[in-house]
């Protein structure tokens, strides 16, 4: 009785292993090597000694944590929302929804720097929309570089939005249609069905999704670096900054910043994933 | 039997606390398994060769991977067309790898040597100075005392200061000098009819035309040279800054630097509530006319810039009465570098007259010499004599009258952070 499962979860564990080695190779010894970064064993120069100095020396770190987490909120959000119609519009498959799902799915190859490059031209003060519209560059609003982040948060949300559409469309292409159906036969109008067939199906891939595009918001720092303001800055351009500090001792400074955004995204994606259980779509 | 426990137990359904616990030791393991590979063994590497015979043999098919900053077409090209198929003559082959900031070569190397990765390093030559020059000497990342070995070291003056230290860093023979640059400020001549001529005068032109003029935001390399241009200004002059830094000195000293930028900070672009991120991003506010006087640290582009009309034909460089900051640009050599013989010989070549002399034309790079003209033969200081003058660029004896010495680079990190807490975040 007892030697089956045993034997099943050994093969199992052997079977996974060849994916699981390089992942937790990659994943957790850059985790491992920051951490011990941080806390001061992993110096440049002199001998290694056990210090928690990193994590109080950045200063202003409350606020950039604030801006980080307010980026990747709102981005996420507007992402959340857009891909969710948007993958509604790419599932009912008419015409408009086709190319929608073309322009999704080539959204999604274009890496996020030249996203933020293309949002910088498009944007900026004396950018292309403002030539086209033939404002002066003194009159355009400060979308790159201003104080709402507005270009950056653009940015995130343009590209996640298509990210998450197309997550959602693959779980729900499968299975829609007979749900749909039987919905519409039994009467229900477009609104109802939205709200208890397609939204309820749909939920836990937008979460899943809505996860995953916060944790990479929280953590890239290109978009925000080019497109962002000089002051203050998220904790991702904090620690590239202090990473690429000529002084030696910014070393476990950065290390200590890319901690804190870790434990922030851990702790958040983990409230997600206690929400996923509880969905009753995913049991 | 034993061994397979921990595993039988993470794929069985079990208490969460018993999944996070091999997870958890695994971590360590893996932690521990790296760090033990990244003990710090960076004992520096002496010279390896008893002459320049020596080295020529050693160099021979070598390849040798020069990583330089990337957003200089004009330097691209150069390395590209003329130093590496002089370097090929000799038999080194010359690869250029762009980066986007010269700390990515200096971080590339520090990685490896932490990793242990101490004789085939991806870096065999980096262009460089100042205070990435000195982080890698601090951290022994560098390979020293090989410039003496370069013939072409006897046509370089060996009192010149800006060649003897690297921003106030003894350079001992752990670089070879590539090209001399001057800060340079530059402005649009029909806009700006009667340019200002010292420092204090573009600060207050900037008042008087508000949203004309602004800097890169710190630590960009050219704006944290503005602000040691303006900490000299606001203190009377380079000979009140003592260039080797103190918390003294700086206490006394940048409080006035700060002020005066607070006080600007209104009147420059967007008021100064965001600043360009790099001198890449204050050249373009030049080039699309939302300002009207700009800087540079390296005014040998602005010609070619002028040409393909980047930048406005009425672009001047500015000369000021205070003089402006001038360094030198070096090439080192990692510690941890596998082809150090053939970088060796590309570090030669380019100190070459006949490189030297190419660099310098503004149709090429425009980079100003580092040899020293006095100890050329008549021939070759003909060939410097010879060069085109350009039209937007001023010769290097009439830019660099009157020029500062760099600060020690200790003033850097300390002069930037103090402005993104002050100034940035006002």
């Amino acid at each position: 009785m007892q030697s089956r499962p045993r034997r099943h979860g050994m093969r199992a564990t052997l079977l996974v292993l060849p994916a699981i080695i390089p992942v937790a190779i990659v994943v957790i010894g850059g985790i491992g090597t920051t951490v011990v970064q941080s806390l001061g064993l992993m110096p440049l120069v002199g001998a290694p000694a056990l210090s928690t100095d990193a994590f109080g020396s950045a200063d202003d770190l409350l606020g950039s944590a604030l801006l980080s987490l307010g980026i990747a909120v709102v981005s996420t959000a507007i992402a959340a929302v857009v891909g969710f119609f948007t993958a509604v519009l790419i599932i009912s498959g008419n015409w408009g929804g086709r190319i929608v799902g073309a322009l999704s799915a080539a959204a999604v190859t274009v890496p996020h720097l030249v996203g933020a490059a293309s949002v910088g031209l498009l944007l900026s003060d004396s950018g292309v929309l403002a030539r086209i519209l033939g404002i002066p560059p003194e009159s355009w609003p400060a979308l790159v570089a201003g104080p709402t982040w507005f270009a950056v948060i653009a940015e995130y949300a343009w590209k996640e939005s298509a990210f998450v559409a197309l997550i959602i469309v693959g779980t729900l292409a499968t299975r829609i249609t007979s749900y749909d159906e039987t919905a519409a036969v039994l009467g229900a109008h477009r609104g109802a069905r939205l709200r208890f067939v397609v939204l309820p199906l749909a939920a836990p891939s937008l979460l899943v999704a809505s996860a995953i595009a916060f944790a990479y918001t929280l953590g890239s720092y290109e978009v925000a670096w080019l497109l962002g303001k000089t002051y203050p800055e998220p904790l991702s351009v904090m620690a590239l900054r202090l990473f690429n500090s000529a002084s030696l001792t910014a070393r476990p400074e950065a290390a200590a910043v890319a901690v804190i955004t870790l434990l922030l995204t851990a702790a958040i994606v983990g409230v997600a994933m206690l929400g996923l259980r509880r969905m009753r779509a995913w049991q | 039997m034993q061994i397979w426990l921990p595993f039988r137990r993470a794929a069985s359904p079990t208490t969460a606390r018993r999944r996070v616990l091999p997870a958890l030791a695994t971590a360590a393991v893996t932690a521990l398994a790296l760090s033990a590979c990244s003990a710090p063994t960076t004992t520096p590497r002496g010279p390896e060769f008893f002459d320049w015979a020596d080295v020529q043999i050693a160099a021979e098919g070598q390849t040798v991977k020069l990583w330089m900053w990337g957003g200089d077409d004009q330097g691209n090209a150069y390395v590209d067309d003329v130093l590496a198929p002089a370097a090929a003559v000799q038999g080194v082959t010359l690869e250029r790898v762009p980066i986007a900031d010269t700390k990515d070569a200096l971080n590339r190397v520090f990685t490896e040597l932490q990793a242990g990765r101490n004789t085939d390093g991806a870096v065999d030559l980096v262009w460089i100075n100042g205070d990435n020059f000195r982080t890698g000497k601090q951290a022994d990342a560098w390979f020293c005392e090989w410039t003496d070995l370069l013939p072409n070291m006897t046509l370089v003056s060996d009192s010149d200061p800006l060649l003897t230290e690297d921003f106030g860093t003894p350079v001992d023979g752990c670089e070879a000098p590539w090209h001399k640059a001057q800060f340079s400020f530059v402005y649009n001549e029909a806009t700006v009819p009667n340019p200002p001529t010292t420092i204090e005068g573009i600060l207050d032109w900037a008042e008087d035309n508000p949203g004309r003029f602004t800097y890169p935001a710190a630590p960009d390399f050219t704006g944290s040279a503005f602000l040691r241009e303006v900490l000299y200004s606001v203190s009377g002059g380079y000979e009140n800054v003592p260039s080797v830094y103190s918390d003294d000195a700086f206490a006394e000293l940048s409080p006035a630097l700060y002020e005066r930028l607070d006080q600007l900070a209104p009147s420059l672009w967007r008021e100064g509530s965001t600043y360009p991120a790099t001198s890449e991003q204050l050249t373009k506010l030049f080039a699309d006319g939302e300002i009207d006087l700009m800087m540079t640290y390296g005014p040998a582009t602005l010609t070619a810039l002028v040409e393909n009309g980047t930048l406005p034909e009425t672009t001047r460089v500015l000369t000021v009465e205070d003089g402006t900051l001038g360094n030198a640009s070096f090439f080192g050599i990692p510690s941890n570098s596998g082809n150090i013989a053939g970088a060796m010989v590309v570090a030669n070549e380019a100190l070459s007259v006949e490189q030297q002399v190419a660099k310098a034309d503004p149709a090429v790079w425009g980079q100003f010499t580092v040899l020293d003209l006095d100890v050329l033969s008549a021939d070759d200081r003909a060939l410097f004599d010879a060069l085109p003058q350009s039209p937007v660029v001023p010769s290097f004896d009439i830019l660099s009258q009157n020029a500062n010495p760099e600060l020690s680079a200790e003033w850097v990190p300390a002069l930037d952070d103090g402005w993104r807490t002050t100034i940035a975040a006002r």
